[in-house]
């Protein structure tokens, strides 16, 4: 008979000099002898010891030199005895996956600085002390949740803790140390997953040890492998935050500090722009040109005066070449009558007054006599 | 709200935001002197909050038991 499973308990086992083992498998009402050659014992991946439950898979064969059935194992697994719970648990797992109770998009984050901590657990456990001295002096309320968290009802009670830090917590913890798979089952249960899932605030989970995962870590928003770690994640340093408020301070006392400094500098660049000396030579500026269209004012002026003189001249000078005084100063004289200028003879009669403008003063005559034209002389 | 009623979280928030607009340098002096003065406030909160914190556990069931602190 080849390639066949056996389930049963471990006991009369020996590790040979030779490498190979030896043991008997057996269960209420049955016991086969096995063997586990060296060769295929090499791959087992952990020790055997009388009382454990393990499935054998080999091929059943003869010993012949004492006549003896035997059952030639080539692998050995551990039985957890929990087979029809383990389908129990992934038909869970399926269910709560399938109705999105694990999905990421229900992942929340953490609180950065929760001001009140949630935990849930047992008081009595080392897992407690673990997360309280992790948080230290981070200046946070605590309220404890406490949980069975092993054995008969404590699947409840850890579902009722949750469920009573309702509206109290910032941050849930749901913590358990270190136990076997047995202990830490009550985590595997559908009423922790709802009532997890159902919490109004984030719930880090951390149940047992790194390796160990339960229904309750993949509902949480975040699994820790241990409560130490789950506290770590809760928390922010608190040395980190202290030197957070002084690098705070420092940026503002310098961003403040580089704001006057360029104020200083702007109000600095402004009084050296309208100080005294540029002013007065600005005014110095100004009056130089006051005097320069003075000088050029002036000398327009006197251009100007001289050009209208010397026009004046010529017009005398013309006036005097066109006028009677020249002509009158060579010896003629104007005669006028009350009718106007006397040109001729005709125009006068005789004892009548005319008027005589010389080159000199003028004179009042009387006609003596009126001789004819042609008797006066050129 | 009393100043001892903010929540580490919302004061380290407007702290931040404080040093920031600070940093971007587009506020007038009076403002920030104002932001500076409100900023040192509450680094000088958070610091009093750190300082000065009693660990309060409660227990929501049941005695706490004893030596927990």
């Amino acid at each position: 008979m080849h390639d066949l499973w056996a389930r049963g308990e471990l006991s009369n086992y020996v590790h040979h000099r030779s490498g190979h083992r030896y043991f008997t498998l057996k269960d209420r009402d049955s016991q086969i002898s096995c063997v586990l050659f060296r060769n295929d014992g090499v791959r087992l991946g952990f020790e055997l010891k009388d009382g454990q439950n393990v499935i054998v898979y080999g091929d059943v064969g003869v010993y012949r030199p004492q006549g003896r059935v035997q059952l030639m194992a080539k692998g050995i697994r551990l039985d957890e005895g929990i087979g029809l719970r383990h389908l129990q648990l992934e038909a869970l797992k399926k269910k709560l996956a399938d109705e999105g109770l694990f999905s990421i998009e229900h992942k929340r984050s953490l609180p950065k600085y929760p001001e009140r901590i949630g935990i849930v657990t047992s008081p009595q456990g080392a897992a407690l002390r673990d997360v309280l001295r992790i948080i230290g002096p981070y200046p946070a309320r605590i309220i404890l949740s406490p949980a069975q968290v092993q054995g008969e009802g404590a699947a409840e009670s850890i579902a009722m803790a949750v469920r009573a830090l309702q509206g109290r917590a910032d941050v849930v913890i749901v913590c358990r140390g270190g136990g076997s798979t047995e202990d830490l089952w009550c985590f595997n249960s559908e009423l922790v997953a709802r009532a997890i899932f159902e919490c109004d605030s984030p719930v880090i989970s951390a149940v047992g040890h790194e390796t160990d995962f339960t229904v309750a870590d993949f509902v949480a928003d975040v699994r820790a492998p241990t409560p130490t770690a789950a506290a770590e994640m809760a928390v922010p340093d608190i040395e980190k935050l202290r030197s957070l408020l002084v690098q705070a301070t420092v940026r503002m006392k310098r961003s403040l500090w580089s704001g006057l400094e360029r104020r200083e500098e702007r109000l600095e660049y402004l009084k050296r722009c309208i100080s005294a000396q540029k002013m007065y030579s600005l005014t110095e500026e100004a009056r130089q040109r006051l005097d320069s269209l003075e000088r050029r004012l002036c000398a327009a002026e006197s251009e100007r005066r001289t050009a209208l003189e010397s026009r004046l001249e010529q017009a005398e000078g013309r006036l005097a070449a066109v006028g009677p005084l020249a002509t009158l100063s060579r010896g003629y004289a104007i005669v006028r009558s009350p009718r106007g200028l006397v040109l001729s003879s005709e125009d006068v009669q005789q004892g009548e007054v005319l008027e005589l403008i010389l080159a000199k003063g003028r004179l009042l005559v009387s006609v003596v006599e009126n001789k004819a034209v042609e008797e006066v002389y050129h | 709200m009393s100043e001892k009623d903010v929540r580490l979280e919302e004061a380290l928030d407007d702290l931040e935001r404080i040093v920031e607009e600070l940093e971007n340098g587009k506020k007038s002096l009076e403002e920030c002197l104002d932001l500076y003065e409100k900023g040192m406030r509450l680094v000088k909160h958070c610091h009093a909050r750190l300082e000065n914190a009693k660990r309060k556990i409660e227990s929501l069931t049941g005695e706490l038991p004893p030596g927990l602190d």
